[in-house]
């Protein structure tokens, strides 16, 4: 199966790879695998005090389009408030990397990895406003 | 023991390979727990059945089925001898898809502990430090297998499904260990 240039580019050239402080305040971690194929994806995001995402970290031991699929998502996260980010879809990111059907759930993988992400932020926050 | 045949026990001719199931191709029970010795004997002496030179003078019709039959007996064996292949079909003739149906993975415990082991290998600089690493990852699989063994025989499918999940992770890692080794060798 051919790669599109766009997966290619982004399995080169992985954009925020890496990862921030899972036990900051400001800092959503959303962890979340494939199951058919054993694949994992983590993506954190650092969010200012007025719902910006300022910053988007992912890691991910996976295929070509999984790589490709999570570093489309932090790229477009970036900048975004929480809920223009929620409203990214995997149909968003699979069309834009050209992503064949076998690798569909590559994309559904990166769309549930910003909402773990972002839920994960919302609920240390909540926890935060309780206290 | 539910047999599929793949000759006719009256005239000896070749069958179509038919629905059976993977086990009842080899002449096995539905069960995880499999004598790989005995799954082996029973496919090399099928195939020597089948071999296409035994059908060389055949007609075109036995020729075919012939071949259907061995190609239905080599998926048989390659499920019955991969201790995931094996457990991922017990569950799917139980009606459970192990792919989640487009679903992502829903326990974060084992996310967590496949992403730390990934990091570690991804980190490893050293045969020694794959090694350890492949060496926890085996011990772990092996004891998914044991534990697959006693879920399937229980009828426990929850805990056979999740332990499956385990085993597709530790498989995996192994996978990516073996081109990590050779990177750092």
């Amino acid at each position: 199966m051919a790669y599109s240039e766009k997966v290619i580019d982004h399995y080169n050239n992985p954009r925020n790879v890496g990862s921030l402080d899972k036990g900051a305040e400001d800092v959503g971690t959303g962890l979340v695998g494939a199951p058919a194929c054993g694949d994992v994806m983590k993506l954190q995001i650092r969010v200012s005090a007025d719902g910006i995402i300022q910053d988007a970290k992912f890691k991910t031991f996976g295929c070509g389009s999984a790589i490709a699929s999570s570093s489309l998502a932090t790229e477009w996260i970036k900048g975004k408030s929480l809920n223009d980010a929620e409203t990214i879809k995997n149909t968003m990111i699979a069309q834009h990397l050209a992503l064949p059907p076998v690798k569909i759930h590559c994309s559904v993988l990166a769309e549930d990895a910003i909402k773990a992400a972002i839920a994960d932020y919302r609920a240390k926050a909540t926890a935060k406003a309780a206290e | 023991m539910p047999a599929a045949e793949p000759f006719c026990p009256a005239c000896t001719a070749v069958q179509p390979p038919g629905q059976a199931d993977h086990f009842a191709r080899l002449g096995f029970a539905r069960a995880y727990d499999v004598d790989p010795a005995a799954v082996e004997r029973r496919y090399f002496e099928l195939q020597r059945r089948l071999h296409p030179d035994r059908f060389a003078t055949k007609s075109p019709k036995e020729r075919a089925l012939s071949q259907a039959q061995a190609t239905s007996l080599n998926d048989a064996y390659e499920t019955l001898m991969d201790p995931l292949g094996r457990a991922v079909y017990l569950l799917r003739l139980s009606g459970i898809d192990t792919g989640g149906d487009g679903k992502t993975v829903d326990d974060p415990a084992l996310l967590m502990e496949a992403m730390e082991m990934r990091e570690a290998l991804a980190e490893a600089r050293t045969p020694a430090e794959v090694d350890a690493l492949v060496g926890r990852a085996r011990a772990e699989a092996e004891a998914c297998r044991v534990a697959l063994a006693r879920l399937f025989a229980g009828g426990d499918l929850a805990a056979a499904g999740k332990a499956t999940l385990r085993l597709t992770y530790l498989d995996k890692l192994l996978d990516d260990a073996r081109a990590r080794r050779l990177n750092v060798a």
